[in-house]
């Protein structure tokens, strides 16, 4: 009976490395090796003159000439600057889009707020497709101009959604004092509400601007003018197509195809590390409520 | 059940309680739902002929349709009063929803009167939409009044109850007026959602006629569909293109679904039991990373490392270790192609949703897991017992917020596929794609009507996913 009640008395474990814990740690180590070895692949054949040949460390033959060409050509910086104009432009649009009907759908005394709130739930639920908005476009004359890719993407009714649940966490008396002191409807919206949202406003703007800098299918449907392609379509017409500008021979094609991959992902590789709270944040409201 | 004015426990079956005697009223069910399916059934009739020969019933040949008749904006009126006449159900103003019902219903037989006295003739007759519209609207109406006779009493109990904590009991126009200044607010929120998403829900109509590029539409009736499902001999070979893509969309995007998921649990159930806090940001940073890169962008990386040229990495790593003998296209062969986008999918996305899951791990009370230490239960066990139990709720959740976007799958395989694998890779709406914009003589008219089953398919999809999501969270996801 002693030896038992000894048994049970609870004996601190002691601190040690587990297998389990080096194991885990490896295990880790090597998912983050396979999901950068792309990416460092890429990189490394846009800076080697010789065409690659499996994987390497380091550039065989050092080279800045295809980003020397990304920047001094035209055919490849003017799709780079439609896709900024287009982004920019987008994000700011799609932004303001959103602020705005979430202000309005938090509204909760306002005659006709459910209907407004069906009407844009609705569209989740339910859409015309691609055909049909397409002949929309065509016969708004749309097609062939770069509103045909910032309009429709800047009315997201799920960002919008998001939007209003984060408005829903400001507290109702900091409206009610605003307005017993005589602030407008638009004065409220402006000195309290976008102040008070700022990390929402990154965090929904940051994934408008992603949705807009990625888009590749708008493009692929309303634009046939090859001047006005973004960065997405013409790194799609050189990789797939080799629809490579001819160049004096010192680059493989190789070299250049990984270099405008590079410039494709550059701009948000670079903000990403500083802004993954935001982007986690709004997955993380999406779905906990709506 | 309690009495209401005894508050004593009342036996399921019983008219009155059996302390006080007092009648028990017990709860009606909701008929509005009853009404909206009238509005959808005439709407859906809104698609057929309103009159049409004889003959044509048995070929599903041309009638005289609604849309593409002399007055279309007839017919838009039409489709936008049941809509409108649907949405006031749901909100429960079933007194307009009367007038909305009948108003299409006059719209439809003034147009009816017209079409009949311009082409009468002794072989025409009441088209399938005459027929399918008149049940409608019965139905409608019918759910209309119960629900009106139901609600009365309710409504008024209601509002004595109902107490704005801002407006006061002030009148609709009274409230209107204070918040007039929101309605400005939202007009361009209405204008972009009317533009690009209610505009392209009328232009389905397309679905029922032949609409060649640069032409009008020229009204076919069902023909389409048949052509779909390959009710007549001559259409089956687009019937086997058309299920071929139905059947890839499913496959691909359940098999991604599952794979992606199941990935995305083992992985975060692992980073979870990592205690190094420096080390387990770093690899969440690393493994976020790939979600950001576009389609476009993986696709072009992959298919360089994939390609079977000399410059693509896994052919070479396959050749220096022997495992093959000549160089695989992997991206060419249908052998291949599937296994490549599902690996790709895996690549890009898991660490992407591993987000939820650690949000909920990271909620799980560390007392827990001390408790479970104290008695004895070992790593697996506390897995078993304390960390799955707490993960299942937020997987169903990912399960139904992902199922009900199988429909949508779209530019991952379009930037990814390629003509010598369009039979195991072709999807709804790459085809759609394809044959709107890829073929010479594309006709809208049938692309409109497959985009209008994906549609429906992901509409009906999105509903029973979120009857799923109410009953699991308590919540929907619409």
């Amino acid at each position: 009976m002693e030896d038992n009640a000894k048994k049970a008395v609870y004996v601190k474990p002691k601190t040690k490395i587990a297998p389990f814990a080096i194991f885990n740690t490896i295990l880790f180590i090597i998912i983050s090796i396979i999901i950068l070895i792309p990416i460092w692949k890429v990189l490394m054949d846009s800076f080697d003159a010789t065409s690659g040949y499996g994987l390497k460390l380091w550039p065989q033959r050092f080279t800045l000439g295809a980003y020397k060409m990304v920047v001094t050509r035209s055919d490849l910086y003017l799709p780079f600057l439609i896709s900024i104009v287009v982004t920019v432009a987008g994000s700011f649009l799609g932004l303001l889009l959103s602020t705005l009907g979430a202000y309005v759908l938090i509204q909760w005394e306002m005659p006709g707020r459910n209907l407004f709130s069906w009407m844009l739930l609705f569209t989740m639920l339910f859409s015309g497709g691609m055909i049909p908005t397409y002949v929309v476009m065509m016969n708004l004359h749309l097609t062939n101009t770069l509103w045909s890719v910032i309009l429709p993407l800047a009315i997201n009714v799920y960002n919008l959604v998001l939007m209003r649940n984060f408005f829903e966490g400001i507290p109702a008396s900091l409206y009610e004092s605003a307005k017993l002191d005589g602030c407008s409807p638009m004065g409220i919206f402006f000195k309290i509400v976008l102040p008070l949202s700022k990390a929402a406003l990154a965090a929904i703007g940051l994934m408008f601007a992603v949705t807009y800098w990625n888009d590749y299918t708008n493009f692929k449907i309303y634009i046939t003018n090859n001047r006005l392609f973004n960065f997405q379509m013409k790194l799609r017409a050189m990789v797939m197509d080799s629809d490579l500008p001819g160049d004096d021979g010192s680059l493989s094609p190789n070299t250049l195809q990984n270099a405008a991959v590079i410039v494709a992902i550059i701009p948000f590789m670079i903000l990403y590390p500083f802004c993954q709270d935001y982007f986690v944040q709004g997955v993380n409201a999406g779905a906990v409520k709506e | 059940m309690l009495c209401k004015s005894c508050n004593a426990e009342i036996p399921k079956k019983a008219t009155r309680c059996p302390e006080c005697g007092r009648a028990v009223v017990k709860p009606q069910k909701n008929l509005y739902p009853i009404a909206i399916a009238g509005a959808v059934i005439s709407f859906v009739g809104g698609f057929f002929p309103v009159i049409q020969s004889t003959d044509a019933i048995k070929k599903f040949t041309p009638a005289y349709g609604f849309m593409n008749y002399e007055q279309p904006l007839l017919w838009y009126l039409f489709m936008l009063l049941l809509v409108a006449s649907a949405i006031l159900c749901a909100i429960k103003y079933e007194k307009f929803s009367i007038i909305t019902t009948v108003a299409a219903a006059v719209i439809y037989g003034v147009t009816y009167a017209n079409i009949m006295s311009l082409h009468n003739g002794p072989e025409m007759q009441a088209g399938l939409a005459t027929v399918i519209i008149v049940v409608g609207t019965l139905v409608g109406i019918a759910g209309c009044f119960l629900d009106v006779n139901k609600n009365a009493a309710e409504r008024k109990r209601k509002n004595g109850e109902l107490d704005f904590q801002y407006t006061g009991n002030k009148t609709v126009w009274q409230r209107i007026y204070i918040y007039r200044g929101f309605y400005l607010m939202f007009i361009p929120v209405f204008i972009f959602v009317f533009i690009f998403n209610y505009l392209p829900m009328a232009g389905l109509r397309y679905a029922v006629t032949d609409y060649f590029s640069g032409k009008q539409p020229d009204y076919v009736g069902i023909k389409h569909f048949v052509d779909m499902f390959g009710l007549t001999s001559l259409s089956k070979l687009t019937n086997k293109q058309f299920m071929a893509a139905f059947l890839n969309t499913l496959r691909l995007s359940i098999i991604k679904l599952f794979l992606n998921t199941f990935m995305a649990v083992i992985i975060s159930l692992l980073l979870h039991e990592m205690r190094n806090i420096y080390f387990k940001k770093t690899v969440q940073t690393i493994i976020y990373l790939p979600h950001f890169m576009s389609w476009v962008v993986v696709a072009s990386i992959f298919k360089m490392l994939t390609s079977a040229s000399d410059s693509g990495m896994i052919n070479q790593l396959l050749l220096n270790a022997n495992l093959i003998s000549k160089p695989i296209d992997f991206l060419t062969s249908p052998s291949t192609w599937r296994g490549v986008y599902y690996a790709v999918n895996i690549w890009k996305d898991t660490g992407w949703g591993t987000i939820l899951f650690l949000a909920t791990l990271s909620g799980i009370s560390p007392d827990l897991y001390e408790a479970a230490q104290i008695d004895g239960a070992n790593r697996m066990q506390r897995m078993r017992f304390i960390t799955l139990p707490a993960l299942a709720n937020t997987i169903i959740t990912v399960f139904i917020l992902n199922l009900a976007k199988v429909m949508n799958l779209f530019e991952s395989v379009f930037v990814m596929y390629n003509p010598s694998v369009y039979e195991v890779s072709d999807v709804l709406q790459t085809y759609i794609y394809r044959q709107s914009f890829s073929s010479g003589a594309a006709n809208y008219g049938y692309t409109t009507a497959v985009g209008l089953f994906r549609s429906v398919v992901g509409c009906i999809l999105v509903l029973i996913c979120n009857k799923a999501s109410k009953k699991v969270r308590g919540r929907g996801i619409v």
